[in-house]
């Protein structure tokens, strides 16, 4: 069962064919899985040369198997794999512990991996889960090692200071019953989701946008420039589409995920999917709100009028980025990362494009975004694994030593090339970012001003500013280059970082903190059916298929279907808390 | 039975050598559908994998109440016989006209050049498939080429819940026709020649033939088949369809196996999708009874 899979590979369909095929069968693997117990707790240390050392190596080669977020563009060298590339590499050279992946996925296919390893029992050694309720699935199944002990020995200061960089809520966030049970990504907390602009299209058509250039514009600039892109097809496509959108529409991700409608949805001041307080105090989901209608009205005018691609729903996320790269379409939604590992594709099938970042106003020229919920990614180790202060290690090594040493080219030369040339940093063992609460924006200041020389590059904090400070001369010496990293970098850093440290400077955000990001226990049984309900019916609306006031049938059945028990929940839980 | 299948010849005692050959089968049937039976009883519990079949908790039919309350529940269950319905019904007819006309070329490499080529799509899987098909009807897609060329309207075949029925099932037929097409070839060969003679002598026409001797003579092979098939009418191609579908065509593309595999495996309600699962069997069987029982009854023939 062991066996690498990759997405839509024939062998992994086949697998989730068997397995679903009955459902009676699966629940009697899971069983089965379950009972096969690994070798103790009380065992683990006695491989380790140097207990508590945060960086040594074993004596014997070890294994680590683990479950792998990948990326439609990682950039590997030819002949890399995400299984054996600098990084890993780097791994063994340092533990001597070698990783195999027991599964590579990304996005949807993702969570499908996990739900089956979770399902089966068959965990890998280590793996990302993207959810606090999977994380207190797998706590509550006894699945993954306890590592409170481990992350108080190996941890650097320096990982320690990041997260406690956050008051704790980062750590408190993967902690249950008081026991630190996965290692948990930071999510920083000041990106919006922009809209990029494909700027050399709009400059050929003369189009104005952003008039009075405070980086901020409105739905109908929007509207009008993407009428502009389909009727005059400057990507010369001869199949010119609108605006591509995910089918889930929402996430509670502003800063992780792209495609989808959350920047739209902001200028209606609609939250969907998050758990707010209604003017009256009493607790709402967003989804239901008065102003998600508002903007699905808005969403379904725009499909109306092919303002939205339309085969929304259709696409599976690579389909939307094969979109941009062709050049069918020009406006993203997406966080200001997005260059780096998707609108690169673009740069790499025409020489000449170039994005520009906005924010999305709504009537007061305000721009509206939700409070980050704490950190929803965790590294988890599974239950008797032999080593599961290698994970605390991994993290060491790369969110701590590789970030942070001055001399990177020479001690790490293999990895120090890859930041270089912009290999994706979903390459590295876990793909999550691990950064201090400002991280941001203190990376963007010192960027700009390292490319101003205000600094030397020694006084730079990471390699990774160090890396990107190059890159962003490179392109600033020569727009034109071929040299993709440098593109990225450029825009999602200088266009990017740029737009929010302006519009943080300037005041124009407005906060809105979330009254609740956990779950509850009926969400266990309703949460699946009423998600369904929510992106079903969203499309629906959005598609025309049915009118607006749908929208009030969605709201009384998601009402019927659960809803009610889980605000109901929500709000004893709420009204517990001190 | 006057004819002998197997030679006796002393050494074997008869019969045995064939009953040996089915150890691998029973051990196959034992070990894949008889032992996951146990799990039946997850669907009764609020089962958590870590505690076990034995160690969660029992709560009796909640999950089954929890499933009927479902407004779902009633759309997937039709979608899927809908679906398997239409598949079983157009590929046959489509399997039986071929293996007609089929028959009908009497050139030898004429007839197994087509053979060949329509048997091929059911050796491809429908992960392969798949993209061929959405590459076909996608809204800049081949088909909608041609639509447009005569000046008819685009169609989103894959994201309407109009259309996406019909390819399913077109989909579906093309792929296999050719393949269960072969029983109907088999059992045409198998009617006396002598037939066809006597009925040319007086007169029949090709139509007439078709009609009075090649379908009768293969009803016994067809009522087998339809018979069979009806087994497996709740599983409508789970592989199809989670290769094909998204979430504009859930509603009428989510079939059991997808809503199980969905809301069970992806939602991790193992309980709850046991209990769709065992309500999917149910129907099962009381299907394949009844289909059993009017063939007994209808055509005086039955598999059991």
């Amino acid at each position: 069962m062991r066996t690498k899979r990759s997405i839509r590979s024939n062998l992994f369909t086949k697998r989730l064919a068997v397995l679903s095929m009955s459902a009676l069968m699966v629940a009697a693997l899971a069983a089965c899985g379950a009972k096969t117990e690994a070798p103790t707790a009380e065992e683990a240390g006695k491989y380790e040369v140097t207990p508590g050392d945060p960086f040594s190596a074993y004596k014997d080669e070890i294994n680590v198997t683990m479950g792998r977020v990948t990326t439609a563009n990682p950039k590997l060298p030819a002949g890399d794999t995400y299984e054996n590339n600098a990084y890993t590499r780097l791994v063994k050279d340092t533990f001597n512990a070698k990783i195999t992946d027991q599964f590579e996925a990304n996005g949807e296919d993702y969570s499908r991996q996990v739900s089956l390893a979770i399902a089966s029992g068959e965990l890998p050694d280590m793996m990302r889960v993207d959810s606090k309720d999977e994380l207190k699935e797998l706590v509550d199944n006894d699945l993954i090692e306890d590592l409170t002990t481990i992350y108080d020995q190996y941890a650097t200061d320096e990982i320690k200071k990041i997260y406690d960089s956050y008051d704790g809520r980062a750590l408190d966030n993967a902690t249950i019953d008081g026991r630190l049970m996965g290692l948990p990504a930071t999510s920083l907390d000041s990106a919006p989701t922009m809209v990029w602009v494909r700027q050399d299209w709009v400059d050929l058509l003369g189009i104005k946008l952003d008039a009075d250039g405070d980086g901020a514009i409105t739905l109908e600039e929007v509207e009008k420039t993407t009428q502009e892109f389909l009727k005059r097809d400057p990507g010369q496509s001869g199949n010119p589409v609108g605006i591509p959108f995910v089918n889930t529409l929402n996430t509670t991700d502003y800063n992780g995920s792209a495609y989808t409608m959350l920047g739209a949805a902001s200028t209606q001041q609609a939250f969907p999917q998050y758990w707010m307080r209604g003017d009256d105090g009493k607790i709402l989901y967003g989804s239901t709100t008065e102003e998600t209608k508002k903007l699905l009205g808005i969403m379904a005018d725009w499909f109306k009028e092919g303002i939205i691609d339309p085969q929304f729903g259709t696409r599976t996320f690579d389909d939307i980025t094969a979109l941009y790269a062709n050049g069918q379409s020009g406006i993203a939604f997406g966080p200001w990362h997005i260059p780096d590992w998707g609108l690169i594709s673009v740069k790499q099938m025409d020489k000449n494009a170039k994005f520009s970042a906005y924010a999305l106003q709504d009537a007061d020229g305000k721009v509206n975004i939700a409070h980050a919920n704490p950190s929803n990614q965790f590294i988890v180790v599974r239950k008797g694994y032999e080593h599961p202060e290698l994970a605390v290690k991994i993290l060491n090594l790369f969110y701590d030593k590789l970030a942070n040493d001055k001399d990177v080219a020479t001690t790490m030369p293999e990895a120090a090339k890859y930041q270089e040339t912009g290999v994706d940093g979903s390459t590295r063992p876990f793909n999550i970012e691990v950064n201090s609460a400002t991280s941001l924006l203190d990376d963007y200041s010192d960027v700009v001003r390292g490319i101003k020389g205000e600094i030397s590059l020694d006084e730079v904090r990471t390699t990774e500013s160090k890396n990107n400070i190059g890159s962003i001369k490179t392109y600033l010496s020569d727009m034109d280059t071929d040299n993709t990293t440098a593109w990225s970098k450029y825009h999602s850093r200088i266009n990017g970082v740029g737009l929010i440290d302006k519009l943080t400077k300037e005041d124009k955000f407005v906060w809105m903190t979330p009254a609740f990001s956990g779950t509850t226990p009926s969400m266990k049984q309703t949460w699946a059916n009423l998600t369904k309900l929510e992106q079903e019916s969203f499309i629906k609306i959005v598609t025309c298929s049915e009118p607006l006031d749908y929208f009030d049938t969605f709201v009384s059945n998601w009402k019927k279907q659960g809803g009610e028990q889980i605000i109901q929940e929500i709000e004893a839980e709420i009204g517990a808390k001190p | 039975m006057k004819q002998r299948l197997y030679k006796t010849n002393g050494r074997i005692r008869s019969g045995t050598m064939y009953h040996m050959m089915m150890i691998p089968g029973i051990l196959f049937l034992l070990v894949f559908s008889y032992v996951p039976m146990v799990g039946v009883i997850t669907a009764f519990q609020d089962y958590i994998p870590a505690k076990g079949m034995f160690g969660s908790e029992f709560v009796g039919l909640k999950h089954f109440v929890y499933m009927f309350k479902l407004p779902d529940i009633a759309q997937v269950v039709s979608n899927t016989l809908v679906i398997a319905l239409g598949k079983i019904l157009i590929g046959t007819i489509m399997a039986i006209i071929f293996s007609v006309l089929l028959n009908e070329i009497r050139m030898k490499t004429i007839k197994k050049s087509v053979q060949t080529i329509v048997y091929l799509p059911h050796f491809l899987s429908w992960v392969v498939l798949a993209s061929v098909v959405v590459n076909m009807f996608s809204l800049d897609g081949i088909v909608n080429q041609i639509l447009t060329f005569f000046g008819l309207q685009h169609i989103n075949f894959l994201g309407s819940n109009t259309w996406f029925q019909p390819l399913i099932i077109g989909t579906d037929v093309w792929k296999e026709f050719g393949y269960s097409s072969i029983v109907y070839l088999a059992a045409i060969t198998s009617i006396d020649p002598g037939l066809y003679e006597a009925a040319g002598m007086d007169g029949a026409s090709w139509w007439r033939k078709v009609w009075h001797i090649t379908l009768p003579g293969m009803l016994p092979i067809i009522l087998l088949m339809g018979v069979m098939s009806l087994t497996n009418i709740l599983s409508a191609g789970f592989d199809q369809i989670y290769n094909l579908y998204n979430p504009v065509v859930y509603e009428s593309g989510d079939i059991l196996d997808t809503y199980v595999y969905r809301i069970g495996l992806v939602g991790r309600q193992y309980s709850f999708g046991t209990a769709v699962g065992l309500f999917k069997s149910v129907i099962g069987i009381v299907l394949l009874l009844s289909a059993n029982q009017l063939a007994k009854k209808y055509t005086d023939r039955k598999i059991f």
